[in-house]
């Protein structure tokens, strides 16, 4: 059983759900003073995740914490930006992160088990002088590493035993980090749209306000206008290559290949020409096959190219070099190289006209 | 003039033996939730996105149709018989497919051959990814032989060992059927299995292959410190410290320079073998860094780990939407039964005898050019440009293969 000590360092859990569900407030009642440092824990949830990045974890008052949760999570579905609501999610679960690295292992079990049904135990085992506390079911494993790409979290590099992963206390926390930013992620990701007594509005104004200002700093950069061939990734100029030589390629290339492009906004009409020329390709066939990867055809969803680790697993990763190492992604490393690209460009030629 | 292959003939021997024989083939796990699709002798056209909701009306289509080749989905569907995008996927089984056409046999250079259609120019074993004519069409002719099955077997079972050892898959939920031509397929069905997304079965691929295995996290670091040695351990920590013993053992000094191990690596390796092999055997892997160079170290392990590391389709097992062989009906290229293999029963599973299902009185048959071949325990061929009068076994194997037609 939690306490309301605990409750309030993990909020999200069923236990503390339970706890504010068994107060039973409704809007107006918050709009009463007596709340005042509820809304306004809340609003600086919301604001510390915006501007830090993560939320910090005030205990001395465990119910004021507790309370502020739910309502932070308001807040957010009001204002039902999605760049807000996924940077939510990450600074709360970061929050939970850091907590329950102080935790002790039964601590751990009981909530990955209990809130996220995973199969964890402890068995303590010492590899290469470390000491791996607990084992966690391979498919509980994979689900929660799908983002993780350093080598160590490849499972290829996990001790691997019975269908279970050796994990330290604080690689186990790091996998339910995953587990509680989805978790917040989904309960955030619908806007809503109600009106708010007016203290409330208040604290909802403000925090639309510090989004606002930080705003250019959570969006994502874009792709440029123009293709630009030398900023492609090796990967995608193997597949290129291969293409004008006529060498029969896989499935997967020609997908890669095509969705890269589609992305990186080739014109349609053109990946035609350029795939009916260098192979003995049906035009009508390679015309809808190309289309329907651009989302113009059939279930019109717009792919986009596998990630490096697809790419890599179906031996269409070569020759990768520097820029490789900080991307995951054929597309980041498109959009980092050509932007480089652009910056070196404007240094070599600086402008020559005077305003 | 009668086609190569005479596959009217074949036909009517699939429709003898489903007559004969489509009771005995099982429904698969939950047959409602699987689409088919099965290909004809006459027509390259599939039919699929079929259901067949019980164990009955499989039969009695198989029974109808004599499919030249009969496929099902590993997945689960909510609507078997959707479009793909429709479909409703519940999951899906998790499936191998091991095939001699994918590795690298010395063998093939004496049974397969291609043509390329653009100039003619021709060849034995798998084909270039480019032919001396800058073009990439090829005809291609693949046969099979003891030894690419001895192969497809001993890379089977290093992934049934794998999957029990590592992954904890049981045995019962575990199958293992010839593939009816080069290979086997391994099927896993399980609820722990069933919902793993694409992400997972890619993770689960790379561990079976060894991609991206990096020496550092199999204790091979001078970071790492430890007392054991890692030779008996599971998992690709053991599986690591023995491949690279069994490679250190054999390893000749070209071999290392042609992976790029540094010179000074080579030296040492060639100077003290003994004792770098007595170190694996004897103390924690981190001992042999001060020995071989970490970058070294890394592409001896990356050569040596395919040793262990099983040679899986990648697309097979990271493709959830696939239609896979229907164990026990026949396969058109061989003619030959795609069949159960009983766990334990692998090493010892002789597909020449077993899987050969059709039998009969001799026919006479005009070859072009056919291998010489084993059909239970009786040897043919080789043939070129001759008739010859065999048992039905034989002669319905070459006709699959049409490298020969009715005389
Ligand atoms: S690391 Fe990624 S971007 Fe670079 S070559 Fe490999 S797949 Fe392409
Ligand atoms: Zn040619
Ligand atoms: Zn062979």
């Amino acid at each position: 059983m939690l306490s309301e000590r605990e409750a309030a360092k993990y909020p999200f859990m069923s236990r503390g759900v339970e706890l504010v569900e068994g107060l039973n407030l409704k809007l107006e009642d918050l709009a009463d003073p007596n709340y005042r440092k509820v809304l306004d824990r809340a609003a600086e949830r919301v604001t510390e995740a915006i501007v830090q990045g993560v939320v910090s974890a005030r205990l001395a008052d465990p119910l004021t914490e507790l309370l502020s949760y739910p309502v932070a999570v308001m807040f957010v579905t009001l204002i039902g930006e999605h760049f807000l609501s996924r940077r939510f999610a990450l600074a709360e679960a970061v929050r939970a992160y850091e907590l329950l690295q102080g935790e002790y292992e039964d601590k751990i079990i009981q909530i990955a088990s209990d809130e996220f049904r995973w199969d964890l135990k402890r068995e303590p085992e010492s590899i290469d002088g470390v000491i791996y506390s607990l084992r966690l079911a391979y498919p509980d494993y994979l689900r929660a590493s799908t983002g993780f790409h350093e080598p160590k979290w490849k499972l290829v590099n996990r001790k691997l035993r019975d269908g279970q992963v050796s994990l330290t206390g604080v690689e186990a926390a790091r996998l339910i980090q995953v587990e509680v930013e989805n978790w917040i992620k989904e309960r955030v990701s619908t806007p809503s749209n109600f009106a708010l007594p007016g203290p409330l509005q208040k604290h909802l104004d403000h925090i639309r306000k510090v989004f606002e200002e930080n705003r250019s700093k959570l969006g994502g950069s874009s792709l440029p206008d123009e293709v630009v061939n030398e900023a492609f990734p090796p990967c995608m100029r193997y597949c290129l290559e291969g293409l004008l030589s006529g060498r029969r390629a896989s499935h997967m290339e020609r997908f890669g290949l095509t969705s890269f492009l589609v992305n990186v906004g080739m014109p349609i009409d053109d990946m035609v020409q350029l795939y009916v020329s260098v192979t003995d390709f049906d035009e009508a066939l390679t015309r809808y096959q190309i289309e329907h990867i651009a989302g113009l055809k059939g279930a019109r969803t717009r792919y986009t190219p596998p990630t490096c680790n697809t790419l890599r697993t179906h031996g269409i990763c070569r020759n990768q070099d520097a820029v490789c190492k900080t991307v995951t992604h054929p597309l980041s490393y498109y959009r980092k190289k050509a932007r480089r690209l652009q910056s070196k460009q404007e240094e070599a030629e600086p402008s020559n006209t005077t305003e | 003039m009668e086609e190569w292959g005479s596959p009217q003939f074949v036909a009517e021997q699939f429709q003898r033996w489903y007559a004969q024989n489509s009771h005995t083939i099982p429904a698969p796990v939950e047959i409602e939730s699987r689409e088919f699709g099965f290909l004809t002798f006459h027509g390259r056209n599939m039919y699929r996105h079929i259901k067949l909701p019980t164990q009955a009306e499989l039969q009695r289509y198989l029974r109808q149709n004599a499919p030249a080749h009969s496929y099902y989905s590993s997945s689960y569907y909510e609507d078997p018989t959707a479009e793909m995008a429709r479909k409703g996927w519940r999951g899906a089984d998790l499936v191998f497919d091991l095939d001699a056409d994918h590795f690298d046999l010395p063998c093939q250079r004496e049974h397969d051959k291609w043509v390329c259609r653009n100039c003619g120019k021709q060849g034995t074993g798998h084909p270039p990814e480019l032919c001396e004519c800058g073009k990439a069409q090829f005809q291609t002719e693949t046969w099979l032989c003891e030894r690419c099955l001895q192969a497809a077997k001993h890379e089977t079972q290093k992934l049934l060992d794998i999957l029990i050892q590592d992954f904890g898959v049981h045995q019962e939920e575990l199958t293992t059927n010839f593939s009816g031509n080069r290979g086997f397929h391994v099927h896993v069905h399980s609820d722990t299995v069933k919902t793993l997304d694409q992400h997972a079965r890619r993770e689960i691929v790379d561990y079976i292959m060894a991609t991206g295995l990096e020496a550092e996290y199999q204790g091979f670091s001078q970071r790492n410190k430890g007392a054991k040695p890692a030779l008996a351990e599971g998992g690709w920590r053991g599986r690591t410290t023995r491949a690279l013993y069994d490679y250190l053992s054999v390893v000749t000094e070209e071999r290392l320079k042609e992976i790029k191990v540094s010179p000074k690596a080579v030296q040492a390796i060639m100077g003290e073998r003994p004792k770098i092999l007595r170190l694996l055997m004897e103390r924690h892997p981190s001992n042999v860094t001060p020995t071989i160079d970490p970058k070294s170290l890394q592409l001896i392990v990356d050569d040596a780990a395919k040793l262990q590391a099983a040679e899986i389709d990648t697309v097979v097992t990271t493709d959830i939407h696939r239609l896979i062989r229907l164990p026990n009906t026949l396969h058109g290229k061989t003619g030959w039964q795609v069949q159960t293999v009983p766990y334990g029963e692998l090493p010892d599973y002789d597909p020449l005898s077993s899987a050969v299902t059709i039998r009969g009185p001799s026919v006479k048959v005009e070859f072009r050019e056919a291998p010489r071949m084993r059909i239970g325990d009786v040897w043919f061929g080789p043939y070129s440009e001759e008739n010859a009068e065999l048992p039905l076994e034989a002669a319905l194997f070459y006709l699959c293969k049409k490298g020969a037609r009715l005389a």
